[in-house]
């Protein structure tokens, strides 16, 4: 009956003398060594090297995702600056090619006693082959329609529409086109006409004219649209056998139509100052 | 009978959470004492013979993991038990920011315990030691506290409801 009715006094104190004494015994012998202390260190390891496992994991994950943003942004800036190299290098290459195209020009404007006026191509006509030109010079820079407009290694056109600051070029391939040339190694002339995709042809050479495949074909000069001895293309077709008095014989212009950005116009002979000077003697 | 022998394992595991917890968000400056939060719960929420055997056996694991004095931990666990049993009759759980208050005065009142006990068997003084160490880790405990017996409470409805 006593320990029924005391039972939680009984408990309670049993458990402070239980407390205490464990205290006491820790005062007085505790080295670290008991065996519960060993048992209890025994059964924290596993779940330690749980927990070291899970936070060295999420620790490990958190930093592999900090990394990844750093490098994630890294990536971004790295492409950026790809981005802007490539855009700097088209603009060095296009430069660089510009300014072997501007060579090439210039060694041919000193090459031909001629006075130049360069050009660079701004339009073209939309059409299978390109026919005609639009240039950024015109009446203000000196051009006048009929001018010869040459682009390496020679001839290409005339200037057919001239406006105040643009002009028109008619391409030699222009089914309108015609220019007085001759063969260069019989000195055989003729009339190169445009014939679109397929180049020039020339017409009036009789057949029995001696004209073969790669002749060199220049400007005759007969006519005063353009001077003599200008570049205009080869010879890759003669044909005989076709009914008529004349030789069919097909050219290909030296320059190529499709890829011109500058041009020269031929805008009248160099002034010579020994020539000038001869002259007004 | 269950929760008998689950009790010390759970009190291992529950004393290497929280040193591991600390580890991680105080860099072990600071002790996260959610063993001692546990003890005041067992307090008011458990009966006597459940909540006493929980404060000896997790104040033991304390003291065994703790790498403290033995029974150190034990004795002032007890203590904080029997005080937040008797305490319970007067108090109302329910009360968040008295619980708050009942922690934080447990926390302190340990927290002094350990500084003298401290003191008086080793001769360390550890009187520089409360307001850096000590008082955070009292107002953290009284916070916690309150987080704790509310998820308790739900955990509890959840369990009593469904």
């Amino acid at each position: 009956m006593f320990f029924k009715n005391y039972r939680a006094v009984l408990f309670v104190g049993a458990v402070i003398l239980a407390a205490l004494f464990l205290f006491s015994y820790g005062l007085k012998y505790d080295a670290g060594q008991s065996l519960v202390q060993r048992l209890a260190l025994g059964a924290a390891a596993p779940v330690q090297k749980l927990f070291t496992l899970c936070v060295e994991s999420v620790g490990n994950a958190w930093t592999r995702y900090i990394r990844l943003v750093g490098l994630e942004e890294e990536n971004r800036k790295l492409k950026t600056e790809i981005g802007e190299l490539e855009a700097r290098m088209t603009l060095y290459r296009q430069g660089h090619l510009e300014a072997q195209r501007l060579q090439a020009l210039l060694s041919l404007a000193e090459r031909e006693p001629y006075r130049f006026i360069a050009a660079r191509v701004i339009g073209r006509e939309q059409a299978a082959l390109a026919k005609t030109l639009w240039i950024d010079k015109g009446e203000a820079q000196g051009l006048k329609p009929g001018m010869p407009v040459m682009a390496l290694p020679g001839l290409i056109g005339r200037l057919t529409n001239v406006s105040l600051h643009s002009a028109r070029v008619q391409l030699l391939i222009d089914e309108g086109s015609s220019a007085d040339v001759l063969v260069e190694r019989t000195r055989q002339q003729g009339m190169l006409r445009g014939a679109g995709s397929r180049g020039c042809v020339i017409r009036y050479i009789s057949k029995i004219q001696d004209v073969r495949e790669g002749d060199v074909i220049l400007t005759s000069g007969l006519s005063n649209i353009f001077p003599k001895g200008l570049l205009v293309g080869k010879v890759v077709h003669t044909d005989r056998a076709d009914a008529g008095m004349f030789l069919n014989i097909r050219v290909a212009p030296f320059a190529d139509f499709t890829s011109l950005e500058e041009v020269l116009v031929l805008a009248g002979e160099k002034k010579d100052p020994f020539r000038e000077r001869k002259a007004a003697k | 009978m269950m929760y008998y022998i689950l009790l010390p394992f759970m009190a291992v595991v529950l004393v290497v959470l929280q040193s591991k917890l600390a580890e991680i968000l105080f860099s072990g400056l600071v002790t996260l004492e959610l063993s001692l939060i546990v003890v005041i719960y067992a307090g008011f929420r458990l009966e006597l013979w459940k909540g006493a055997a929980l404060s000896l056996v997790v104040g033991l694991a304390m003291d065994c993991l703790s790498g403290s004095l033995l029974g150190l931990f034990t004795l002032l666990y007890v203590f904080i038990f029997l005080l937040a049993w008797f305490v319970s009759s007067q108090i109302d759980s329910q009360r968040l920011y008295l619980i708050a208050g009942f922690s934080l005065v447990c926390s302190a009142a340990e927290s002094l315990a350990l500084v003298l006990l401290y003191q008086w068997v080793f001769g360390f003084d550890m009187v520089d030691k409360i307001l850096p160490v000590l008082a955070p880790q009292t107002l953290l405990v009284s916070v916690l506290s309150v987080c704790f017996f509310y998820a308790m409470r739900r955990v509890e409805r959840l369990l009593a409801y469904g």
